[in-house]
C-alpha cells in the first residue's frame, strides 16, 4: 500500500497548527500565547509550500512570522511580569 | 584555451562534488564490507545485503546531502566566522594601537609546538577564538531562579537556527550553494526577519531590567530598520526584474563602461540604484546590532543588554551568531550591489576539458564579503554609539522617506530604460 506522505505531512502540519492556535487561547502566559501564535502562523506557511506557492510562503514568514508577534510581544512586554505569573492573585506592584 | 568568465572551484555545484564524497566512503565501505564477509563466511549474504542497500540511490541522495549541509555548515561557521571574528580582534587592537590577540598553534602546551626558541605569546592569534569557545563549553549553563525556563532556552535555539537558515539560499558561487531557489532574496529576508522574534523572548524571558530593556530597544530598532531594508529591495527589483540571487549576480557581469583598459562592472551600486545601496547597508548595519546602532546591548549602561542572563555556550551562540549575522548581511549587499562573485578574470586554463580557475569565484566573493566585513568593523570601532531616540529618529524620519525616494528612482528608471 503506498502511503500518500502529502496527506501525512498536511495532517501533521495542521495538527500542529490547530494545537497551536488552541494554546494561543488557553495559555496563560501571555508571551507564550505569542511563542505559540508564531508557531501556528509558520505551520500555515508551510502548509501554502505544500501547495507549491512558495511565494505565499515566504510573505507568510517575512510579514506573518516576523514581524506581526514582534509587535505583539512589544505590547506584551510593556506589562509586568508578576500579573501574567499569577493571573489570579492582586498582588502589589 | 581560455575559458570566458570566471569559474566556480566547486564544478558544476556542491551537490554533484559531495556525490564523488559520498561514494568513494561508500566504496570503501562495501569493500571492507566484502572482505568481513569473505573472512567470515556466514556472515557473507547479510553482508552482500547491507552494501547493495547503502549503494541505493535513495541513501546515496540522502548522505549526499548530509555531507553537502555539514559542509556548508562547517564553511560559514567554522571559516567564515571564526575568521571575520579573528579579523575584528585584530583589527580593532591594531586601531587601538596594541597587538591584541596572540594565542596561536604554538602556544598548545605539548612538545611540537611548545618550543624553547617559539615564545607561546608570540602567534597570529588565529586560536584565541577556539580557545574561548572551549572554555564558554566548559562553563555552567546558569537559568536565573525567576526566568521564564522554557522560553529562556528556546530563545537561542530560535535566533540559532533563524541564522542558518539564512545558508540555506544564501550562494558563495555560481557552484556552492544548497538549494537554487526561485526567490532566494525573498527568502534571505524572511529568515533575517526571524531572529527579531527571538531576540524579544530572550531580552523578556530573563526577568532582568537590563535584558527588558536591551530587548524592547533591540525590538524597536529592528522594527524601524527593516521597513527601509525591505523598500530598498523593492527598488532593487525594479531594476533586476527577479528575486533569484543567480540572476541578480549575472546581470552585474559585464562592463558598465571603459576607462581605457579598465572596464567598470555594471554593479548595481553603479546605476539608478546607489542610493538604495547607501540605505540598505545602513539597515544592515542596524539590523546586526553594531556600533553605531548598538544600543541595544551598551555595554556601558545595559551590562550586556539581551544577553546579559546567558552564560556558557548560549551565550557564546548568541555572540557568535551576531558575526554569522554580519557575514550573510555583508554577502547580502554584495550578491545585490557589488556584482556577487563576478570578478576581473586573469584567465581560467582548461586542462582535459575541466576549467581550473586559477582565481576561482568564491575567491572573489570572499574578497568582497570580507572587504566589507571590515569597512564595517573600521566603522563601528571609529564611531561613538547613537541614542536611542536618534536611532528611531534616522530610521523612522530620514531612511524611510530616502528609501521610498530609492523606490521612485528605481521605477523611474525602469520607465526611461536607463
Amino acid at each position: 500500500m503506498a502511503v500518500d506522505w502529502e496527506l501525512v505531512a498536511f495532517l501533521v502540519l495542521s495538527g500542529i497548527e490547530v494545537a497551536g492556535s488552541v494554546l494561543v487561547v488557553v495559555n496563560k502566559r501571555l508571551v507564550r500565547a505569542a511563542f505559540w501564535l508564531a508557531i501556528t502562523l509558520v505551520t500555515i506557511g508551510a502548509i501554502y509550500l505544500l501547495f507549491r506557492s512558495e511565494f505565499v510562503f515566504l510573505i507568510q514568514i517575512l510579514v506573518y512570522a516576523g514581524a506581526v508577534p514582534v509587535v505583539l510581544v512589544f505590547g506584551i512586554m510593556l506589562t509586568r511580569r508578576k500579573i501574567m505569573d499569577e493571573p489570579a492573585s492582586e498582588g502589589t506592584p | 584555451m581560455t575559458h570566458g568568465g570566471s569559474h566556480p572551484l566547486l564544478a558544476p555545484n556542491l551537490f554533484e562534488v559531495c556525490k564523488v564524497l559520498t561514494l568513494a566512503i561508500l566504496g570503501l565501505v562495501d569493500v571492507i564490507l566484502d572482505g568481513l564477509g569473505g573472512a567470515i563466511p556466514p556472515l557473507a549474504d547479510p553482508l552482500a545485503g547491507l552494501s547493495g542497500f547503502l549503494l541505493s540511490p535513495l541513501i546515496v541522495a540522502l548522505l549526499t546531502w548530509l555531507i553537502a549541509m555539514t559542509v556548508m555548515l562547517l564553511w560559514a561557521t567554522l571559516f567564515n566566522l571564526l575568521t571575520v571574528m579573528w579579523i575584528e580582534r585584530k583589527l580593532y587592537s591594531r586601531l587601538q594601537d596594541r597587538y591584541g590577540i596572540m594565542i596561536s598553534i604554538w602556544s598548545l602546551p605539548f612538545w611540537p609546538f611548545n618550543r624553547k626558541d617559539r615564545p607561546t605569546h608570540k602567534g597570529t592569534g588565529y586560536l584565541q577564538n577556539v580557545a574561548d569557545g572551549v572554555k564558554l563549553l566548559q562553563k555552567e549553563n546558569i537559568t536565573p531562579a525567576t526566568a521564564d525556563g522554557a522560553m529562556f532556552h528556546a530563545s537561542p535555539v530560535l535566533i540559532a537556527s533563524s541564522t542558518l537558515m539564512i545558508f540555506v539560499a544564501l550562494p558563495w558561487s555560481s557552484g556552492f550553494y544548497i538549494a537554487q531557489l526561485e526567490f532566494g532574496l525573498l527568502f534571505v529576508l524572511a529568515a533575517f526577519s526571524l531572529a527579531p522574534f527571538g531576540i524579544l523572548v530572550a531580552g523578556w524571558s530573563a526577568n532582568n531590567k537590563y535584558t527588558l530593556v536591551g530587548g524592547m530597544r533591540a525590538a524597536a530598532q529592528l522594527m524601524a530598520y527593516e521597513i527601509p531594508m525591505i523598500l530598498a529591495v523593492i527598488a532593487l527589483t525594479f531594476s533586476t526584474g527577479s528575486l533569484n540571487l543567480f540572476e541578480i549576480v549575472a546581470q552585474q557581469d559585464r562592463p558598465l563602461a571603459m576607462l581605457g583598459p579598465v572596464a567598470i562592472p555594471a554593479w548595481y551600486a553603479f546605476g539608478p540604484q546607489a542610493l538604495g545601496f547607501l540605505i540598505f547597508t545602513v539597515a544592515i548595519v542596524a539590523e546586526m546590532e553594531r556600533i553605531p546602532f548598538d544600543i541595544p546591548e551598551a555595554e556601558a549602561e545595559l551590562v550586556e543588554g539581551w544577553t546579559t542572563e546567558y552564560s556558557g555556550m548560549r551565550f557564546g551562540i548568541l555572540f557568535g551568531f551576531k558575526w554569522l549575522r554580519m557575514i550573510a548581511g555583508a554577502a547580502m549587499i554584495v550578491i545585490m550591489y557589488l556584482g556577487g562573485w563576478s570578478g576581473p578574470v586573469f584567465a581560467t586554463p582548461i586542462v582535459a576539458g575541466v576549467p581550473i580557475p586559477i582565481v576561482p569565484e568564491e575567491a572573489w566573493f570572499l574578497l568582497k564579503v570580507w572587504f566589507l566585513c571590515v569597512v564595517f568593523i573600521w566603522i563601528s570601532w571609529s564611531v561613538p554609539r547613537v541614542r536611542i531616540d536618534q536611532i528611531l529618529q534616522i530610521g523612522w524620519k530620514r531612511l524611510v522617506p530616502f528609501s521610498l525616494l530609492a523606490v521612485l528612482i528605481g521605477a523611474g528608471a525602469r520607465v526611461v530604460g536607463w
